[in-house]
């Protein structure tokens, strides 16, 4: 029975990191610019890909962190040059754009590399034993790194210089403006980073994940549903977000079955939505 | 004056190319998945259509007229099938078809056809299917289980089975079917679970499993669920305690699933690509010859079009017309040479091989094959 709990526990607490680091993306995103990237799946899928150029071009498997930040930044900045900027406050619009955008980058990737399901192999393979049973090494050493990312990510949003300015620019971008902040550039950089969290989560979840070009929106739908509960735009709600959300599902699928816990994320959802559009943790 | 002398020119112009279908051929609709979730095998599958077209053309074609092939896309939903069908059949004068699709898209058809052109579904499916003027090469649950569960008991020790299946008729069929010849052989099924479609997390499933006390595990998912399942499997080191088996795990899915996630994996399949037989050889050889080296990957489902249009072409010879009743006077025992093997209509439904291939390393390698197996389906 304690193996039991322990399994679930630990199956948790995967659930629960995995989830925050793919919703971390969508949450920057419109926490800091109010856009609603719904390409954001797609940068997460860009992101797994990485690995299968990586392979391809012959270069060790390590480059495949470079190429995935050249690859994802890149295609990030042309979006935010050439769509995103003219989209900044037109919610609705900025909405069909990267909806677009995002069928617009899986055809562009199926016609790469094709249809078929690209594995990746694990970095680190084996199980490592933890007193009662035995857990895959690989999802430890991510669970362990998103902890201390999500730290490090908070200190620095709370206390650095460039912290301050962006939540500047949150709550008032004229006067953020008038007293000298570049929010134009701000802006870019905050679109640019949000997609490289997309793809890094994509590339560090490739090898426990079927890697094909539709693999995206899987990502954007579970990382939505951890923002609604959350509450849009802060790190605090996403963490509430996604422990709630993955918990839930995690933990009724293991009480009873897989479809009781995809039906009770999606009448969580659906609750929030009507009843609580702001999510459990309102910016103040 | 002028002008109307061009119109009159160009409306008779029309009217000789609307004609023209009439010149002797028969045209054979081929239904494939180019779009939708099972788009992954409509590039196999026109391949195979190619070959098979030069087969059946270079023996004479169908009771002396050459066959041309129209392709329309099945990907897509049962209504949208039908409308493209409909044209191919009113439209183009098509005299039968070949389709490898999903049963949604068949039943649409069928109700469409109501048995007046003869019409043969080739893919891997749950079994049932008795409409007449329905022809049917796809391996059913039975076939594939029949001979393989019993021998996996027996040199595998395989005889504690947990079924997991995605909720939808394929995998309800599979996984009943697959307790009934269990239960025969004296193994027992100690769990049994139903995911959705799409699922991409199964920490709850195979935490379940492991408590199950199985030595072996039927997984009849589909596409990525598999794919995510299978690497899951695999990472917990599951494979050491049960082995599993799947009757759709062709080439693709297990590409996906790599060598970590594939020990200990088997297949049931009327077909692979390397099977070790003279004329699979000498098929998959032309393939890649024709089609280059990285082409789509040779598996069941896409090779069953090949199948399903020599099926069509030595029916139409055996009755000596593309007319469905006189087609269905000949049909029962009508029997075709493909790489699979001999394959043989009796009912509507054909009796074949089945290949059982191990797929640990990431590769497929046939541990056994088993002689013209029934598809176990009986229509009235």
């Amino acid at each position: 029975m304690t193996e039991t709990a322990l399994l679930v526990l630990l199956n948790l607490t995967w659930q629960i990191a995995a989830l925050a680091l793919l919703a971390l993306g969508l949450a920057i995103v419109f926490g800091l610019l109010r856009i609603l990237n719904m390409a954001h799946g797609e940068f997460v899928m860009l992101g797994a890909y990485a690995h299968v150029l990586t392979a391809q071009l012959g270069l060790p498997p390590l480059m495949a962190v470079p190429l995935c930040l050249a690859l994802v930044g890149l295609a990030a900045l042309l979006v935010e040059r050439l769509v995103v900027r003219h989209l900044y406050d037109r919610m609705f619009d900025s909405l069909l754009a990267t909806w677009a955008l995002s069928i617009l980058m899986r055809e562009a990737v199926e016609l790469v590399w094709g249809r078929a399901y690209r594995n990746v192999a694990l970095p680190v393979e084996g199980v490592t034993e933890l007193g009662l049973v035995g857990y895959p090494t690989y999802r430890l050493l991510v669970i362990a790194a998103i902890a201390g990312f999500f730290l490090v990510l908070w200190v620095w949003y709370r206390r650095s210089l460039t912290g301050v300015r962006l939540r500047a620019m949150v709550s008032n971008p004229a006067l953020a403006r008038a007293s000298g902040i570049n929010t134009a550039r701000l802006s870019a950089m905050a679109f640019v980073t949000g997609c490289l969290c997309a793809g890094m989560a994509g590339l560090i979840l490739a090898p426990v994940m079927a890697v094909e070009p539709n693999m995206g929106l899987d990502a954007l739908i579970r990382s939505f549903f951890a923002l609604v509960v959350g509450g849009l735009g802060t790190l605090e709600g996403l963490a509430i977000g996604v422990a709630v959300v993955g918990g839930l599902q995690a933990g009724l699928s293991a009480a009873l079955s897989q479809t009781a816990g995809y039906l009770g994320v999606l009448i969580l959802a659906i609750l929030f939505l009507w009843r609580r559009p702001d999510g459990i943790y309102r910016r103040r | 004056m002028n002008r109307n002398c061009r119109t009159l020119g160009l409306a008779s112009g029309f009217a000789l190319m609307l004609a023209l279908p009439a010149v002797a051929e028969v045209r054979i609709g081929v239904l494939v998945p180019d779009s939708g979730p099972a788009g992954l095998f409509g590039p196999s599958a026109r391949n195979v259509a190619q070959l098979a077209l030069e087969d059946i053309n270079a023996a004479g074609g169908i009771n002396g007229q050459p066959v041309r092939l129209i392709f329309a896309d099945a990907g897509v939903p049962p209504a949208q099938a039908v409308q493209s069908v409909v044209r191919l059949w009113r439209g183009e004068g098509v005299h039968g078809f070949v389709g490898m699709h999903d049963s949604a898209v068949r039943a649409a058809l069928v109700g469409q056809f109501r048995g007046q052109i003869p019409y043969i579904y080739t893919p891997v499916y749950e079994g049932g299917e008795c409409a007449p003027g329905t022809w049917v090469t796809g391996e059913t649950p039975a076939q594939q289980l029949a001979p393989v569960l019993p021998w996996l008991a027996e040199n595998e020790g395989a005889t504690q089975w947990y079924l997991i299946a995605n909720d939808y008729n394929w995998g309800r069929g599979t996984s009943a079917a697959a307790r009934e010849i269990i239960e025969d052989f004296g193994g027992a099924v100690v769990g049994e679970e139903f995911v959705p479609l799409g699922t991409s997390d199964f920490d709850a499933s195979l935490q379940r499993i492991r408590g199950s006390g199985a030595n072996a595990v039927l997984v009849s998912l589909v596409g990525g669920d598999s794919v995510a399942f299978n690497i899951g499997y695999g990472a917990f080191g599951l494979d050491d305690r049960a082995l599993r088996l799947g009757t759709l795990i062709e080439e693709n899915t297990l590409a996906g699933i790599g060598a970590a996630g594939s020990n200990r994996l088997y297949a049931a399949a009327g077909y692979f690509g390397n099977i070790e037989t003279e004329a699979a050889q000498a098929f998959a050889a032309r393939y890649h010859e024709s089609f280059g080296a990285d082409a789509a990957p040779l598996n069941t489902l896409g090779q069953s079009v090949y199948d399903g249009l020599l099926l069509m072409a030595a029916l139409g010879n055996a009755a000596g017309s593309m007319d469905v009743a006189a087609i269905a006077e000949v049909a029962d025992g009508t029997g075709i040479s493909t790489p699979r093997g001999e394959v043989l209509l009796a009912g509507n439904h054909v009796a074949q091989n089945v290949y059982l291939a191990d797929g640990t390393g990431g590769s497929f390698s046939v541990v056994a094959s088993f002689d013209a197996v029934s598809a176990g389906v009986a229509c009235e």
